[in-house]
């Protein structure tokens, strides 16, 4: 079974090297003499102006959690469509109800304008 | 079989370095990076174990989308990082407790009837886990499915009343509302007695007008 994986994992190792090749040449290859002002943080030639860590509007998150709910109701549909012809109707019945009932959260959040962004 | 372990113990090694720099590292970005880590070497040996749709479900959900919202948050959410480590010797104990408690409950589990290793053969290579998945999760289970459904639906809605707020301070139009108004929205017309002004006595242009 393992052998399916191979070209999977020749993959892994050829996207390893081409995304670590650069990053070693360039430590081996360049020269390196550092002093405090190539050391010290910089913000396109000025001085740094605050800290980059602030408050962020709430509806970021809200977008991003509506995301994942989502992406987990995708989660569901593969081995569904996978298996739509065993499981026949009852089946296709099944992931109706489960989409109806994640369809009455979406006309929610439709409704309450949690997709809006004034 | 050798080559299988060989992958197994490596990968095991990597989830558990991965697992302990979680919670040891200082700065909560490596941490969250490092949990990446054990996410993806988690989904390898679910890989190992034939389990493809778990495991590709495991990259896609929690480290294309769960992980992504937690760096965001530690990245750019703006939280005092010494506060955060106050206190920790006041929630040890606490805190220990109910680590141990899930140990041993770990610990049960793993060496019960249910869980205990048996020896899988191993399948065919048309076998599909995600097929066999799908076979008893919309047969079988089908009630845990719908109400997979129904905990989706609190988790919509949870969010959308938590987080959703009306702005006052949102200067933004609907222009369909602005095309619909009418015109007694906006004006008002008020019936009222002619007012006429007398000319008052002190003003000169008056007096020459009148004389």
């Amino acid at each position: 079974m393992l052998e399916n994986y191979f070209p999977i994992l020749l993959f892994i190792l050829v996207g390893l090297a081409v995304g670590l090749g650069p990053l070693v040449l360039g430590k081996i290859v360049s020269p390196h003499k550092p002093d405090s002002e190539k050391n010290s943080p910089y913000e396109c030639g000025f001085e740094a102006f605050e800290d980059a860590r602030m408050k962020f509007d709430v509806r970021y998150y809200l977008v991003a959690i509506l995301f994942i709910l989502f992406d987990l109701e995708i989660a569901f549909l593969f081995p569904w469509a996978v298996v739509l012809q065993e499981i026949g109707l009852a089946g296709f019945l099944a992931m109706m109800l489960f989409l109806l009932v994640l369809v009455v959260g979406f006309v929610y959040e439709w409704m309450k304008g949690a997709l809006e962004w004034d | 079989m050798i080559f299988n372990d060989f992958i197994f113990y490596t990968l095991a090694a990597i989830l558990l370095f991965a697992g302990i720099r979680v919670i040891t590292t200082r700065n909560p970005v490596y941490a969250a990076l490092h949990l990446v880590l054990a996410f993806f070497t988690a989904a390898g040996i679910w890989l190992l174990l034939e389990a493809e749709f778990l495991a590709i479900a495991l990259v896609l959900v929690y480290v294309g989308a769960v992980m992504v919202l937690f760096l965001f948050v530690v990245m750019m959410l703006d939280i005092n990082l010494d506060k955060l480590r106050e206190g920790f010797w006041d929630y040890l104990p606490m805190a220990g407790t109910i680590g141990l408690l899930m140990a041993v409950e770990m610990v049960m589990i793993l060496s019960g009837k249910y869980f205990a290793p048996t020896t899988v053969a191993s399948k065919s290579a048309d076998y599909s886990n995600t097929a066999e998945l799908g076979r008893v999760l919309y047969t079988d289970y089908l009630l845990p499915f719908e109400l997979a459904s129904v905990v989706l639906l609190v988790a919509i809605i949870a969010a959308i009343v938590l987080t959703l707020r009306d702005r006052q301070d949102s200067k933004s139009m609907n222009p369909a509302e602005q095309v619909l108004v009418k015109k007694q929205d906006r004006l008002r017309i008020v019936k009222m007695d002619a007012v006429v002004e007398t000319p008052s006595v002190e003003d000169p242009k008056a007096d020459k007008e009148k004389s």
